[in-house]
């Protein structure tokens, strides 16, 4: 008996995967009760039953890089979440998340979770051990010590942290670094560069219209965008528009869940997307039908503009590189011109190519040359960060006194950086994101000595996987900040666990849509997990005790009080709240007009849309938004690997519950490119170009065209699938004017199938 | 008519997201490979592009269920005040007749208990005046709650195609059909 108490004591560190199993260890832990709706036994209805009655309500937000970023209700009883809900007050989420957030009741308490600190005996080998906290952290703080003085500088230690969590809390990942001197970080970002840089040069700044004011819009096309996977909940206002008689045309080279929605698709050639919105720019000149006043008041350049259209691009060019007909161009082009407003959503996966952000000038400009941009319906909507102006409260560490760091370095640390101009003698050495690899292995005196991993799965998400596999050999210590055992933690010595959104707390803003969420710290945390603050605090700790004044973060930390030092009364005042604790009664909405630059006062140096930018044209690309010729094709097929509906990079997929719906990969070839290949459905492949190859099965389906092999991102926690074994960090044109690092031609990839 | 609660399946708006799957994941906790309610994409013959159009299905809360006829120890029953057909698991000895029986593979066998479950329509929540989980989380709104009893709407079928046809059931779901847009393949040369 005793015997058997112990054991169940024991249960909630070594859960197996099934849910009975599951909830006894709950139950042995004492935080059980019965499921909501229990078995659903038959009682009778009376009038004052009330579903939600008896649990506490938390409020979260989903921090995962997602358009939509929404509020999440969490409803828990005894300690344990039962079940959530999106926020009802949101008018964008409308009381619903999609199917990533819905997985999310399993994730605090999937059996995967990395519940403790531990340590590989030999990276790769798989023997980890656990180990204490206080013995993780005593490992690093001595080897952060020792390179020191070694190198008389933090350079040998290396950060990596992307968009696994954009709570803003989490930059303490990056106030620990700074805190400790001046340390290396990956800076950059794969996922929008290019299309930032090209806004930037276009009208000052990236700034998108509310979403929700798409259903304004009487013309609409979608560009390399699917939110019907990505943004599902933008999609009911899209939807919305076309029931009042607006025309939605999505342009992609897949025929994605979107296309399938829209009234036309067009199948555009890959990466020649700007060729099309010259050729159709050309015919809205020729027809005179573009907008002669808003031109003349608020931009500058279009006369040159008009004459590089005149000269250089024709309708028949731009449907000979593009691959749609000339009368369909001419067609779309004069609707386009004269519905008003007419917007285009510029998707994140167009700009993903070595001509990304020219394409995307192509496209603003034959916005704002119809008089769109600015004007409720209209615009040219890529993304926008002016909901995001908090303190950055943990990035503003000192750093220790004598600190030596990187002389020469300038510019911005990387899009969601907002620890403002440095003035100091030294700063961090920049490395770029998106040449990780690449950098880690090249990069001298001193070396990576130590990486540190967080908000990220470089293994899974990082380009050319084999090269990385390499990289990850040379430090002499990874530390990696996870939840469960990805690729990259596979190849880590340390991992420390860390918490999941409803184990800490912290703040979320979206950039896209105009709400503002606060993420309540709902239940306690599950096995030893801490969040990154805490990490933070405790390294500190560590560090000062080994060697006082060697690193400057707090040592003792309110994850709370953390997250209430981020609001200022700038917040305040956009959102029109009295306090943060406003927010624990739901999401609020900005108060921001819903058309982006509606007051025609543009950020660019002329404080116009800059149709010819000279400030582009110093940064070494064209000033006028010319056509760029795409990547010259390497191998027989046209390689996309754009995201899934079930995950996000490589979150969620890992979870039983999603397995249920997506157990595994595939990959989707077009029957005619099966068929000279001897290929039929359901067959096992090799996919392989000149950098690596996966093996997967196949289906057969005319929704990609005969010359694309399509599959998706994703991490499954049981199969060795990834895509990345096959994309190259080949760079796209723009992004390291605002983010440090050109961003990376992801879909500028080929590559070849064959049968196994 | 008396009040029937159905399923309106919006096919034309549904994108296949599985949001209302997981719905009632999230909300029940099935064990693993029990599933109440799935997405299902239609068929090549049904929709000419693969994985590109939707049903979202459940329990159709039949007029006449099968399931209850079948059942040897009464635990199905069906509500009068609004016809939800109610699976009643601690009376169910997992004899397995209901889901032999059923045409739609509604109710699922659950291994642990070793009992039928199925799609419960959320009463619980209907009785406190919420939505089912399902609906209320579809993004799109492609799925609704009607009371077929009184809901009018020229533009649904009963049986679409890829649905099966069990008239003598008269399943309490509604469908919208799926529409193709305009496409223009470029030109290969
Ligand atoms: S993944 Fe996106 S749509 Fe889904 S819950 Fe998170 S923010 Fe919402
Ligand atoms: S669908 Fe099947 S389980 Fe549901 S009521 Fe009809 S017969 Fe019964
Ligand atoms: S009505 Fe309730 S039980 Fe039925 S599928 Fe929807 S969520 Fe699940
Ligand atoms: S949630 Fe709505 S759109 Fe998504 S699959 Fe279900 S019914 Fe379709």
């Amino acid at each position: 008996m005793d015997q058997n108490i112990n054991d169940q004591a024991k249960m909630p560190l070594s859960c197996s995967m099934s849910r009975r199993k599951f909830l006894n260890c709950l139950a042995a832990a004492g935080v059980l009760t019965a499921l909501p709706g229990g078995l659903l036994k038959p009682m009778t209805a009376s009038a004052d039953l009330n579903f939600e009655d008896g649990y506490q309500i938390f409020r979260n937000a989903c921090p995962r890089n997602c358009y939509d970023t929404c509020s999440i209700k969490t409803y828990v009883r005894d300690g344990v979440i039962k079940y959530i809900e999106g926020a009802p007050e949101s008018s964008f989420t409308h009381g619903g998340l999609c199917v990533k957030g819905y997985a999310y009741t399993r994730r605090p308490y999937s059996p995967d979770r990395v519940k403790y600190p531990m340590i590989q005996d030999k990276r790769g080998s798989g023997n980890w051990r656990r180990i204490s906290w206080d013995e993780a952290l005593d490992i690093i703080a001595r080897k952060f010590i020792e390179i020191n003085e070694k190198d008389g500088s933090m350079l040998g230690l290396a950060l990596t942290k992307y968009s696994g969590n954009f709570g803003i809390t989490n930059y303490a990942v990056e106030g620990m670094m700074t805190s400790l001197g001046y340390t290396s970080r990956l800076v950059g970002t794969p996922c929008w560069p290019a299309g930032i840089d090209a806004q930037n040069y276009d009208l000052g700044d990236m700034w998108c219209n509310d979403p929700e004011d798409m259903v304004n819009a009487n013309y609409i096309i979608l560009w390399g965008a699917n939110p019907a996977w990505n943004s599902v909940h933008t999609m009911k206002y899209i939807y919305a528009a076309q029931e009042r008689g607006a025309k939605v045309v999505c342009i992609d080279p897949v025929f994605t869940q979107t296309a399938a929605k829209a009234d036309l698709y067009w199948e555009v050639e890959t990466s020649m997307d700007g060729a099309l919105a010259l050729g159709m720019a050309r015919h809205i000149l020729d027809k005179g039908l573009y907008d002669r006043d808003w031109v003349m008041q608020n931009s500058i350049g279009f006369n040159d503009f008009a004459r590089y259209l005149r000269n250089e691009i024709t309708v028949e060019w731009a449907a000979e590189k593009s691959g749609i007909p000339a009368l369909q161009i001419a067609r779309v082009a004069e609707e386009f011109a004269t519905a008003k407003p007419a917007t285009i959503w510029i998707g994140y996966g167009m700009q993903r190519h070595v001509n990304g952000g020219a394409s995307v000038r192509s496209i603003d400009a034959l916005v704002a040359m119809t008089g769109n941009v600015g004007k409720v319906g209209g615009g040219a909507r890529y993304g926008h960060l002016y909901t995001w102006g908090f303190n950055y409260h943990a990035l503003l560490q000192p750093r220790p006194e004598g600190s030596v760091g990187f002389l020469g370095a300038e510019g911005p640390l990387g899009d969601f950086d907002f620890s403002g101009d440095k003035v100091d003698e030294y700063s961090d050495r920049p490395m770029n994101m998106n040449k990780t690899a690449e950098e880690i292995l090249t990069v001298d005196d001193p070396p990576v000595r130590v990486l540190w991993v967080s908000c990220k799965n470089p293994l899974s998400q990082d380009f050319d996987r084999n090269k990385m596999v390499e990289a990850f050999k040379k430090p002499e210590l990874i530390v990696s900040v996870e939840q469960f055992f990805t690729e990259t933690v596979e190849l880590s010595d340390i991992v420390l666990p860390v918490t999941t959104l409803f184990e800490e707390w912290t703040v979320n803003a979206s950039y896209w849509h105009y709400w503002l969420s606060i993420n309540e710290q709902a239940i306690k945390p599950m096995f030893e997990a801490r969040s990154n603050t805490e990490i933070a605090a405790a390294l500190s700790r560590k560090m000062n005790e080994l060697k006082p004044g060697s690193c400057t973060y707090p040592t003792e930390i309110d994850t709370k009080e953390w997250m209430i030092k981020e609001f200022n009364q700038g917040i305040y005042d956009l959102f029109q709240i009295q306090s943060w604790e406003d927010l624990r009664d739901g999401p609020v909405k900005a108060k921001m007009h819903p058309a982006s630059w509606q007051d025609l006062e543009f950020g660019t140096p002329s404080g116009k849309y800059e149709f010819k930018s000279d400030l582009c044209a110093e940064h070494g690309h064209q000033a006028l938004p010319e056509f760029k010729e795409g990547r010259k094709p390497y191998d027989k097929l046209r390689l996309l690997t754009p995201h899934t509906k079930f995950g996000i990079h490589s979150q969620f997929v890992n979870l039983d519950w999603m397995e249920e719906y997506n157990p595994k990969p595939f990959c989707y070839l077009n029957p005619i490119a099966a068929r000279e290949r001897g290929i039929k459905d359901g067959d096992m492949v090799r996919v392989f170009n000149k950098i690596g190859e996966v093996r997967l099965e196949v289906k057969l389906t005319d929704v990609v065209p005969p010359d694309v092999v399509m599959m998706y991102t994703a991490w499954f926690r049981n199969l060795d699938y990834n895509c990345q074994n096959l994309v190259d960090d080949t760079s796209s044109d723009m992004g390291a004017y605002k983010t440090g690092a050109p961003g990376v031609a992801i879909h500028g990839q080929f590559a070849d199938v064959a049968r196994v | 008519m008396n009040k029937q609660l159905g399923f309106f399946i919006d096919a034309k708006r549904c994108i296949g997201c599985f949001t209302c799957a997981m719905a009632c994941k999230n909300l029940y906790h099935q064990e693993l490979g029990v599933i109440w309610r799935y997405v299902y994409d239609l068929k090549t013959e049904v929709y000419p592009h693969r994985e590109r159009a939707f049903y979202s299905l459940a329990c159709n809360h039949c007029e006449n269920p099968t399931c209850s006829n079948v059942c040897p120890v009464k635990a199905y029953y069906k509500r009068a005040k609004d016809g939800i057909v109610v699976h009643e698991q601690d009376k169910c000895i997992g004899c397995g007749n209901c889901i032999r029986s059923c045409p739609y593979g509604a109710p699922r066998h659950n291994p642990v208990l070793r009992k039928a479950e199925k799609c419960s329509f959320c009463w619980e929540r209907i009785d406190s005046g919420l939505k089912p989980a399902c609906v209320l989380s579809c993004p799109v709104d492609a799925l609704e709650l009607i009371d077929l009893s009184t809901y009018e709407n020229p533009n649904v079928v009963q049986y679409p195609q890829g649905f099966p046809r069990y008239t003598k059931l008269n399943p309490s779901v509604r469908f919208r059909v799926a529409e193709t847009p305009t496409i223009i393949r470029r030109k290969r040369l």
